[in-house]
């Protein structure tokens, strides 16, 4: 321990989350000394935040460094995770100007809060330690239940709070059974790869068996898998839906790295144990999630329900990992990553749009959103293309992610599988279209143009876009995620 | 001359003129009109010279672009064209123009109207031109989307429930084929170096006789609900009826056209083994297709409707011909697709133009046209006999070689499919006379405007083309000839057996 | 090793058994020993001596969970600063710095505190 103490720090290892903690200090800081008027110069100081982060995150690329005695690792897949949640932070963040800076009173607070989660987030993509990563996913969720009660006088608000910090606190607990099971097997180890070779041949295959099981079960409730769901669609509806834009992808993406790297790293001797449970969770995530969405009329639990439907894609990644066939394991990896990356950018894209929509002149209810072609060309048709991208359609990028998941698959020769999705891929159309149809279909009910800010329509439309180029040229994205497999 | 790569012009032209019109702003409706002809005119002009460099006689694949997309995957940009494609991409270009005329009525939202049927253009000529399997899966998905929103937006009556049930459909169905595709990718590893998705290297690739037909279905899936084979065919009096004039057109002429091409191209290449196993229970599928759609639509009382049935006996003929295994049956298949193609979208034109004179569609309604608007009933009695097969015109070339060829290999099964015709000739000619003669018993038809000139423009070179190609059908014939024989051959050759790769099993 | 493992719990379950006996049964001796003399004053609930006066539920100001969390924040930093100053002398400058930012950001809290005047009572 004493030379775990002592180890050189490499500070450049860690600028990105050197950066954003500043910053977010920063911002607590000048936000405090801001008149009532101004608070909202907070948002503007976070964006700088995240920009530098992501500056500094670039400043890594192609370099390969570990640190903190190799807790903390800079690879490929570390800078391509670290980008991405730069990314959503950047889009939540537009998001929510608009949203906090007419209502709620906690601006600076909830900057603050944001940043910190995201902090969570960069440093899960590096951790490659048990309580490093343990941190990390705290330090995701913990200020997630803050963000969540922001809306202090609803008490719909309050319930979403109190679910998601029950269930959250109930995750970790079993989640760190899991892992002081995995440390005391492993003689006292925490590092991911001491981890392993303990693991190798240690002979102790119930209690692995165990430990892994409790593991899964605590990240199931993170990334709100069936059946550990229950939370979540509450939990969206009632927080400010910045929040749950933020919750359904940052937060939800945090526990899927951790759940890749711990599985990849750390477990990939007895995949055959966990890779049926994954197999479950998948079809159980992909089937409930679309099912219940179908009954959905309140778009952001309909968002919520989808989201748990989406996971369900990544899930089939981790269903298909199998050391003894190096290629089908580096494809699934691959295609879980192209997934993560593709449904942030459109998952966040579309909470985006219903929020603009909900707070200039319509409401969160499907109904609504009746005729919104007419009212506003410019966010139906941005809408439908992040709804056509969630159901895996053409010409958005949401189609490369779907497939890339069933070429993964077939080359894994795990064919029912591939089955369960095509037919949860038709039910999940259903869903999209059926609020494609309200908007463009159907007659408005309610009146008058709907104003979106210029910024947000700004980062929308970047967004779309960036669909529209993955779609049309995806080695942007494939060769990134080629280069970043674990 | 020949260096220019038309192709690849005819495809994209539609799509950079549907970007240029997203800069038009939308109070310039009659601009925007004029752009979307002028873009698909162009387009049409750009794919005269793909048929002027093709040269006939040869069955390969010609005018090939290569280009790499994911190399990683083995997926490439490449496209070409062959006989088979040949006049699907020629029909869907000639026939676009004419939408985009026949649209002229559209005073609802004009701008998205025509930004979607160009990009629909580019979805449907890329599903006939695309070599490679993943390139071929994309624009056939991505027909998907603008056709949905066609008929749900500028359509009729249950146009929502029917632009749902369309997408819903055919999403279904392209599953499986996108799950078959998949593992024909990874079944060509064992042939060449690297899995590809290009279609020449996949044609030829070794699978054991179990594995052939649950890929061929996988395929099947997907292409028997586009063309559509009964009981699959449910979507489709749905859709053609409630979608806007050009939608049921090209739905008619040129997306039931995918399902048939790509039978031919996939179906029957790829696995003809399985094909050849299961072509008795595709053909009777297609008799009772025949006999089905026809008796339908003998009682119908709306004439959209009416075509639209029309549409599942005709392309039944198509099927039985692709599948009986002979040369002239093949020819005459794809001859017959082609004939569908200028017959029932000139229907749906005409019926279009009926409609935007009274309004409604209901055979009642109208009665005694034929007095008020007397070039549109002689087009129209001219069509519809095209479309009954009477020998001179188009549909009679193609009917009689693929009935031809259903008696010299299944004998009697010929006299069902024959009965089609007799069918054909009942339910169109007494639609036309309801319609067109008899006294005129309500007020609203007696002074109907006739032809103006932009439907001149429509219609001449449709009926000049219905009438060429059923007086002289070689030049046609003989670009169509040499693909389909060496589709021929695939299909009756059994020699290639496989080596086995069996579905390995599951995890 | 399975079996070692669980038999370290064994030594644990053995563990609480006793101790939880051992407590009881001292409690039930007791009970047998002492002489059982009820009274009204004995039934009392005991507040050193004194008389109890009103219900026993009674309500706290919300406001004291401030102080409640800002102990916990000074008292987790002495948690922290203990052990440090214990090594400190090994571990050099580098981690005088840490502890600086460290203490730095409590700072932070209790500026943060100040700021939002929770701590101006009433």
């Amino acid at each position: 321990m004493q030379g775990a103490l002592t180890s050189p720090v490499d500070w450049h290892a860690i600028a990105p989350e050197l950066v954003l903690t500043a910053f977010a200090c920063l911002v607590l800081v000048v936000d405090l000394f801001l008149a009532e008027r101004a608070k909202w110069l907070a948002m503007p100081l976070s964006a700088i935040g995240v920009l530098a982060t992501g500056a500094a995150t670039l400043s890594l690329v192609g370099s390969e460094r570990t640190t903190l005695s190799g807790s903390y690792e800079i690879d490929a897949f570390a800078l391509l995770l670290k980008g991405l949640f730069c990314v959503i932070g950047f889009i939540v963040l537009a998001i929510s100007f608009d949203y906090f800076r007419s209502g709620i009173r906690y601006q600076g607070e909830y900057y603050f809060l944001l940043l910190c989660s995201l902090l969570g987030g960069l440093v899960m993509s590096s951790a490659r330690d048990l309580v490093t990563i343990f941190i990390a996913i705290e330090l995701i969720s913990v200020p997630g239940f803050i963000m969540t009660g922001l809306r202090k006088g609803d008490p719909k608000s309050n319930e979403a709070s109190l679910k998601f910090f029950l269930f959250g606190v109930l995750s970790t607990a079993v989640m760190l059974y899991g892992m002081s099971l995995i440390y005391g097997l492993s003689g006292g180890a925490t590092r991911l790869d001491r981890i392993r070779e303990a693991i190798d041949g240690s002979g102790n295959e119930p209690l692995v068996m165990l430990s892994v099981f409790f593991v899964v079960v605590g990240f199931g409730f993170k990334i709100s898998a069936v059946p550990f769901h229950f939370w979540a669609p509450d939990t969206y509806e009632g927080a400010p839906s910045p929040v749950a834009a933020f919750l359904s992808t940052a937060s939800k993406i945090g526990g899927f790295v951790g759940l890749l790297v711990l599985m990849f790293k750390a477990f990939p001797e007895v995949a055959d144990i966990w890779r049926p449970v994954f197999a479950v969770l998948a079809t159980l995530t992909m089937t409930v999630g679309n099912l219940i969405a179908l009954k959905q009329r309140h778009i952001i639990r309909l968002l919520a329900y989808s989201g748990i439907a989406q996971s369900g894609y990544i899930l089939v990644a981790l269903a298909l990992i199998d050391p003894s066939s190096p290629g089908v394991s580096r494809q699934a990896l691959e295609s879980a990553l192209v997934y993560i990356a593709i449904y942030a950018v459109m998952d966040l894209g579309a909470f985006a749009a219903a929020v603009a929509y909900a707070r200039r002149g319509g409401t969160y209810f499907i109904d609504d959103y009746a005729g919104l072609w007419q009212r506003s060309p410019v966010l139906a048709t941005l809408l439908t293309g992040f709804l056509l991208s969630l159901a895996g359609a053409p010409p958005m990028a949401g189609a490369w992610a779907k497939l890339f998941v069933f070429l993964a698959t077939i080359n894994a020769q795990v064919y029912w599988l591939a089955v369960v999705m095509g037919v949860n891929a038709v039910i999940a159309a259903w869903y999209y279209l059926a609020v494609v149809k309200r908007m463009f279909f159907e007659a408005p009910e309610l009146e008058g143009p709907v104003e979106v800010p210029y910024f947000l329509r700004a980062v929308m439309g970047v967004a779309a876009l960036a669909l529209l180029v993955v779609f049309i040229y995806p080695p942007v994205i494939t060769e990134l995620a080629e280069r970043s497999i674990l | 001359m020949n260096d220019l790569p038309f192709l690849d012009l005819t495809l994209f032209l539609p799509l950079v003129g549907a970007l240029v019109m997203v800069l038009i702003p939308k109070r310039w409706e009659a601009l925007l009109r004029l752009a979307a002809l002028v873009v698909t005119t162009a387009t049409f002009v750009a794919s005269l010279g793909v048929l002027a460099s093709f040269e006939s006689g040869t069955p390969g694949f010609q005018q090939v672009t290569e280009l790499s997309w994911i190399p990683e995957w083995g997926i490439g940009y490449i496209t070409g064209v062959d006989g088979v494609s040949l006049w699907m991409i020629m029909l869907t270009t000639f026939l676009m123009p004419l939408c985009i005329l026949t649209s002229w009525t559209i005073k609802t939202q004009v701008k998205p109207y025509f930004i979607l049927l160009l990009t629909l253009e580019t979805g449907m000529l890329g599903v006939f031109s695309s070599l490679d399997m993943f390139l071929f899966y994309v624009f056939w998905e991505a027909v998907l989307v603008p056709m949905y929103f066609l008929i749900g937006m500028w359509g009729h009556g249950r146009r929502v429930y029917a632009a749902m049930k369309f997408f819903l459909f055919t999403l279904a169905g392209s599953l499986f084929m996108l799950l078959s595709i998949l593992y024909l990718y990874f079944a060509s590893q064992g042939s060449a170096a690297a899995p590809t998705f290009d279609y020449r290297s996949l044609v030829g690739t070794p699978l054991a006789l179990e594995v052939q037909i649950l890929l061929f279905l996988g395929f099947f899936a997907s292409f028997a609900v586009k063309v559509p084979l009964v009981p699959l065919h449910t979507w489709l009096p749905d859709a053609h009826t409630e979608a806007p004039t050009a939608g049921s057109v090209m739905l008619a002429a040129v997306l039931l056209k995918m399902g048939a091409y790509g039978l031919i191209r996939f179906g029957i290449a790829f696995f003809p083994d399985a094909a050849r196993l299961l072509a008795p229970a595709i053909i009777a599928l297609a008799i009772v297709g025949i006999l089905y759609g026809a008796l339908i639509a003998i009682v119908q009382h709306d004439v959209k409707r009416l075509v639209a049935y029309s549409s599942v006996a005709h392309l039944g003929f198509v099927v039985l011909g692709l599948f009986v295994g002979t040369i002239q049956g093949m020819s005459g298949g794809i001859l017959q697709m082609l004939n569908h193609g200028l017959s029932t979208g000139a229907l749906f034109l005409l019926v279009g133009a009926l409609y935007d004179r009274r309004h409604t569609r209901e055979i009642s309604e109208f009665g005694g046209l034929a007095r008020s608007v007397p070039v549109l009933a002689g087009i129209f009695l001219i069509v519809v006999l095209s479309s009954l097969g009477l020998p001179g015109l188009n549909g009679f070339a193609g009917e009689f070689l693929v009935l031809l060829a259903t008696y010299q290999s299944y004998g009697w099964w010929v006299i069902p499919a024959t009965f089609g015709i007799v069918l054909a000739a009942i339910y169109l000619l007494w639609a036309y006379q309801r319609v067109f003669h008899g006294a005129v018993s309500i007020e609203a038809n007696r002074n109907l405007e006739d032809f103006r000139m932009r439907e001149y423009v429509m219609f001449v070179p449709l009926v000049a083309l219905i009438v060429a190609i059923g007086v002289y059908p070689k030049p046609f014939l003989e670009r169509i000839e040499p693909s389909a024989k060496q589709i021929v051959r695939q299909l009756n050759d059994a020699s290639v057996i496989p080596e086995t790769r069996g579905l390995a099993e599951a995890p | 090793m399975a079996r070692s493992y669980f038999s370290q719990y064994l030594t644990i379950g053995l563990f609480l058994v006793v101790s939880v006996g051992l407590v009881m049964g001292t409690l039930q001796l007791a009970r047998l020993l002492r002489p059982n003399v009820p009274s009204y004053e004995k039934y009392t609930t005991y507040e050193s001596g004194i008389d109890p006066i009103g219900q026993g539920w009674a309500q706290t100001n919300v406001r004291y969970y401030i102080f409640a969390l800002l102990f916990v924040v000074f008292d987790v930093e002495a948690v922290f600063l203990f052990p440090w100053a214990i090594v400190f002398e090994r571990l050099g400058t580098q981690a005088l710095i840490e502890m600086v930012i460290f203490i730095a950001i409590l700072a932070l809290a209790l500026l943060y505190a100040v700021k939002k005047k929770v701590l101006d009572w009433l």
